[in-house]
């Protein structure tokens, strides 16, 4: 996967001259390519009205006079002007514009960085990018957590440690991770097991909310979230950054550094984090067990020469994730109380702790990744990356041999790509790749118990071309993919017996975008892509209890004659009605940006063949009480929904961004309601920036008001109870229901301060402002207990750059 | 410079990601599938098999035994209790516990009438942890045996039919721990663990009921802990009748 490094960075003097009103304002600068530090010449820059414009000379220099205005948007651009010269730096005409706002006035130097040029063949896919210091506002949370704020994401959770995004309400393995531009290996099943991804190491996190299987393979069905490490640019001083923060709700502490150089030819960094937070508390009682222990490593290096570039990382992340403990409740009583009361039984709340007892999860993903570009001329490259991932991941259950691991499982995951950027041909830029992808996933032995998913080896073999040209200022792109997969699987059943199966699949995967550019300020863009997904090993195989279900895969259940459902035999896929997931979204995007206002509105619709789901289904006797039972299906399904954005500068110093998303989702095949689909989100984000004081360079308050309305769209609900009582006798064709209704609707206000004082920057936050008890239905510890409250978030970051040292 | 010398350190430091690459790209050797099966576990945690086995004190060949039965584990089928306890009034019974996994025995496929499905498999030699003389002729795992092993962590409880019996009196100790039951057997600790039990009948009791809940308490179990500390491994109810 090709990363365009089409950033840029500009060095600007300014000078300014005390007559308001007169236009006499000047500014000069340079643009150099932020990762050689190469100067870029011939590039356009012109004021936002238009009213100014000119063109840097060979060194990248610029100088534009007669400004009216002490503060400029300047609009950075390569259009027509260098294309032959600058094929280094950017292809034709893709290099976006560079977005220069405030503050160049009363500093001599600002770099500005210019949205990272988007992917290949999914430019045309609405798509968001978070940046360093976003993430840095709380290093603590989860990935997910950090692109909830997004329109169109949220968040299914197990629980504060657990957490994964959900994209226009598809989430788990329909959302690919790429992290450092690999596949996140990682056991993605459940609703237990989060990406194990340090973002407080991460340099930008991407958001593509669109079908991206053209590009990135299966899995990227709902869309795709992009990771990216520290870009190791050359001719970089020496770097440090140090990081420690405080939050009260779990007192939780965290700290953290990276720092790292860039010389000539060759550049390093390393970075390490450290987080750990006890156990949370909800507004009237304390979630025992909730805590969390975490410590991650990076590093990297780059050597370059004039035509070849070799990047090599390695990254490690340990963690230590506790669960709710009310969440496994297993004596019936206990099981009635988590479904049916207002709070968890009282033997499952504990003072406060940091001590992590089980059920938990340790986990330790080691990824390595070597990367190769050779230029080879100054229109094509080739690029080769081989990454290897290791996840091995052990939980820990509450039962009679609590000190074994009920799940111990290593898996393995190597990744050869190997991409041609082309030159030109016929005007068309593009990219063609070949990959070989596979896992290895092993059961370690000494679990006690029967493995709840098998053994299994995938190999699948791919390869794509994604070509787009440029029309005048519209741009039309296309993309085709093969992949091939082939998967081994060996089991055991719970009499211990064996048993194996071998399948494949096979699937063709393309996508078509366009985006056209009406002016500079407003856009359209739309893409129609299809992606596919393999059913994996835990939807097909898994059997049995984990945690406080008991589910039964898709090759583990059948319904008999009469309609009941039995267990008694692993079916051969062959013999299944097992189906690759396959599916084809629609997604549309408009841009209007005005003076003042910005509006961003998508739409989309996505048909899902064979959309796999996990329904609750009933509640069995067993020796331990009723348990509540989920089984795996599969049907048609259809999704309709909108995200809408309003990004308004009321004055100098106060902008505000409204947004609201909304989803639609149907179960076509049963003509019925989806579970777990994101309920209906309004939020808005106020930001109040203040005059700089003195030392204190930089002052911003950030209002943060949401409202989740209750999932309307919900099934019905059963109790345990009731089905216990035998009220309603579940069958095949019985309609969906849940155990417990879905919650109201709810109200959050968060508030944070940041601010720049030297080199040190600062954030006080306070999330939950009014300490409100409330549910979110897309967190499964819903069903037992109350989200956290109030919490305080105190965080400092010092940042040092040598700038007088020579690279 | 001083640092100069931690630069210099942090430089090398950044070979490390080289090396650590070359090993683990080098180290990618694919194991064959074939080989590569998932080890034998004997499950511990799985109860397919409860017998409750009243002894009659002075005639140890009157004995009644009642199961209930749960034969395909973590399987949709329900559990089965199978007979309703019938006991002779006027008489002291020790209530003995049997708790077995029997679905870890391969000869006994029963419930799979399917059978022809499978590929039948050579079983290899894992390290099965010593846990073979567990298992008896009929029955796979002897759980009550680990049971008894941790009896500190456990306890079982009881509750019947008000004053069904003479000893112990009341109706267990299901609602309140403190209630009477004859415990024959005890932990470490010296509190009660009741694989073990004793009971005298003296009426008639028809249609009552009988409940037996296995309690796992590590660290709670004390000497006032109930039926609501811990978790369940089982909460069985029969069907008790005294003529």
């Amino acid at each position: 996967m090709r990363i365009a490094l089409t950033l840029f960075m500009i060095f600007l003097k300014t000078l300014l001259w005390a007559y308001p009103d007169s236009c006499s304002y000047s500014i000069s600068g340079k643009i150099l390519d932020i990762s050689t530090k190469e100067p870029i010449p011939y590039v356009s820059v012109m004021t936002r009205d238009g009213s100014r414009g000119t063109i840097a000379n060979d060194q990248g220099e610029f100088f534009l006079d007669s400004l009216c205005s002490k503060s400029n948007t300047l609009f950075i651009s390569c259009y027509g002007y260098c294309d032959s010269i600058c094929e280094h730096h950017h292809q034709h005409g893709k290099v976006p514009h560079i977005y220069l706002t405030q503050k160049v006035i009363d500093v001599g130097e600002v770099t500005i960085k210019a949205p990272m040029n988007k992917k290949e063949g999914i430019e045309s896919i609405a798509q968001t990018t978070i940046d360093k210091d976003e993430i840095n506002s709380d290093p603590t949370q989860t990935l997910a957590g950090v692109v909830e704020d997004e329109q169109g994401v949220s968040l299914l959770s197990a629980g504060t440690n657990v957490q994964m995004p959900v994209i226009h309400g598809l989430y788990g393995n329909r959302i690919l991770i790429l992290n450092n531009g690999l596949k996140h290996g990682f056991q993605n099943w459940g609703k237990d097991h989060a990406p194990e991804i340090d973002i407080a190491n991460a340099n930008s996190i991407t958001i593509v909310k669109g079908a991206a299987g053209v590009q990135f393979g299966p899995e990227a069905l709902g869309g795709a979230i992009i990771v990216e490490p520290n870009p190791l640019y050359l001719k970089e001083p020496f770097y440090a950054l140090v990081r420690t923060g405080y939050q009260t709700n779990g007192r939780g502490y965290n700290s953290g550094f990276e720092c790292g150089q860039g010389k000539k030819h060759w550049s390093y960094f390393i970075n390490g984090n450290y987080t750990k937070v006890g156990d949370r508390h909800a507004p009237n009682y304390s979630l025992t067990n909730s805590g969390k222990e975490e410590y991650s490593f990076g590093s990297g290096v780059h050597f370059r020469t004039e035509k070849l570039g070799v990047k090599a990382y390695y990254s490690l992340i340990n963690q230590n994730l506790g669960l709710l403990r009310a969440s496994y409740p297993h004596s019936s009583r206990a099981i009635r109380q988590a479904f049916e009361a207002e709070q968890p039984d009282s033997s499952y709340i504990l003072p406060f702790s940091y001590a992590i007892n089980e059920p938990n999860q340790l986990i330790q993903h080691h990824l390595a990744k070597g990367e190769v570009k050779w230029n080879y001329s100054n229109h094509g490259n080739f690029k080769l990356i081989m990454g290897k991932q290791l996840n091995s991941r052990k939980e820990y259950d509450v039962r009679r041999n609590s000190h074994k691991p009920i799940i111990d499982l290593d898996l393995i995951t190597n990744d050869i790509q190997l991409e041609w950027k082309h030159p030109d041909v016929f005007e068309l830029d593009g990219v063609i790749g070949v990959q070989y992808f596979y896992q290895d996933n092993d059961n370690n032995p000494g679990t006690g118990t029967t493995p709840f998913i098998p053994n299994y080896n995938i190999d699948r073999y791919s390869a794509f071309v994604v070509e787009s040209k440029r029309l005048g200022n519209d741009m039309i792109e296309a993309g085709i993919r093969v992949d091939l997969e082939e998967d081994n699987v060996r089991g055991r059943e719970t009499n211990q017996d064996l048993f194996r199966d071998e399948f494949s699949f096979s699937n063709i995967t393309s996508s078509i975008g366009f985006v056209k550019n009406f002016s500079k300020a407003n856009s359209f863009r739309m893409n129609l892509g299809n992606a596919w997904r393999t059913p994996n090993m835990a939807e097909l195989f898994s059997f049995g209890q984990h945690g406080f279900k008991t589910t039964y895969g898709l090759l583990r259940h059948y319904f008999n004659d009469e309609e009941k459902i039995k267990t008694n035999r692993v079916i051969p896929f062959k013999e299944s009605e097992v189906e690759a997931e396959k599916g084809w979204k629609y997604v549309n995007e408009l841009r209007i940006n005005t003076k003042r206002h910005g509006h961003t509105l998508s739409a989309y619709s996505h048909y899902i063949l064979n959309y796999i789901y996990e329904r609750p289904y009933a509640v069995i006797g067993t020796f331990r009480g009723p348990q509540p039972v989920f089984i795996i299906r599969q049907t048609d399904a259809l999704f309709l929904g909108c995200d809408y954005d309003w990004k308004a500068e009321w004055s100098k110093r106060v902008d505000g961004t409204f947004g609201v998303s909304y989803l639609w989702s149907r179960n076509l095949s049963e003509n019925e309601g989806l579970i777990n689909q994101p309920p209906v989100t309004m939020s808005y984000k106020l930001n109040w920036e203040h005059k700089p004081k003195g030392k204190m360079t930089s002052s911003k308050i950030i209002l943060k008001p949401f409202y989740r309305f209750e999932q309307f769209q919900a099934p019905r609900t059963l109790t345990p109870t009731q089905l216990i009582d035998g009220d309603e006798v579940i069958t095949l064709n019985s309609e969906i229901f849940d155990f417990k209704a879905a919650p109201k609707g709810y109200f959050m206000f968060n508030i944070a301060w940041k601010f720049e004082w030297r080199l040190i920057q600062g954030q006080v936050a306070v999330n939950n402002l009014f300490n409100s008890s409330y549910r979110d239905y897309l967190n499964e510890m819903r069903y037992f207990a109350d989200a956290p409250g109030r919490n305080f978030l105190f965080t400092l970051t010092y940042k040092f750059k040598n700038n007088k040292s020579k690279y | 410079m001083k640092t100069n010398q931690t630069i210099q350190k942090i430089k090398n430091y950044s070979k490390i990601p080289v090396l650590a690459l070359a090993i683990l790209l080098t180290g990618c050797k694919k194991d064959d599938p074939d080989d590569d099966v998932p080890a034998e576990e004997h499950d511990h945690e799985m109860i397919t098999d409860v017998d409750l086995i009243f002894t009659n004190d002075a005639d140890p060949s009157d004995v009644v035994v009642v199961s209930a039965v749960d034969p395909d584990g973590e399987g949709v089928a329900e559990l089965t209790i199978e007979d309703a306890i019938n006991l002779d009034t006027g008489k002291t019974y020790t209530l003995t516990l049997e708790i077995w996994n029997d679905h870890d025995d391969h000869d006994d496929h029963d419930d799979h009438d399917d059978e022809g499905q499978h590929e039948e498999e050579d079983h290899d030699d894992h390290d099965e942890e010593g846990d073979h003389d567990d298992h008896d002729e009929d029955h796979g795992e002897n759980i009550g045996e680990e049971i008894a092993e941790e009896a500190d962590e456990h306890q079982v409880f009881f509750s019947f039919t008000n004053d069904a019996f003479s000893s112990p009196s009341g109706n267990g100790n299901i609602d309140n721990s403190s209630d009477a039951i004859n415990y024959l057997d005890e932990d470490s600790n010296g509190y009660p663990l009741g694989l073990e039990t004793s009971w005298t009948t003296s009426s008639v009791v028809s249609d009552g009921t009988f409940k037996v809940v296995l309690m796992h308490q590590p660290d709670v179990k004390t000497s006032s802990s109930g039926v609501n500390d811990g978790d369940a491994d089982f909460e069985l109810e029969f069907k008790l009748n005294i003529q």
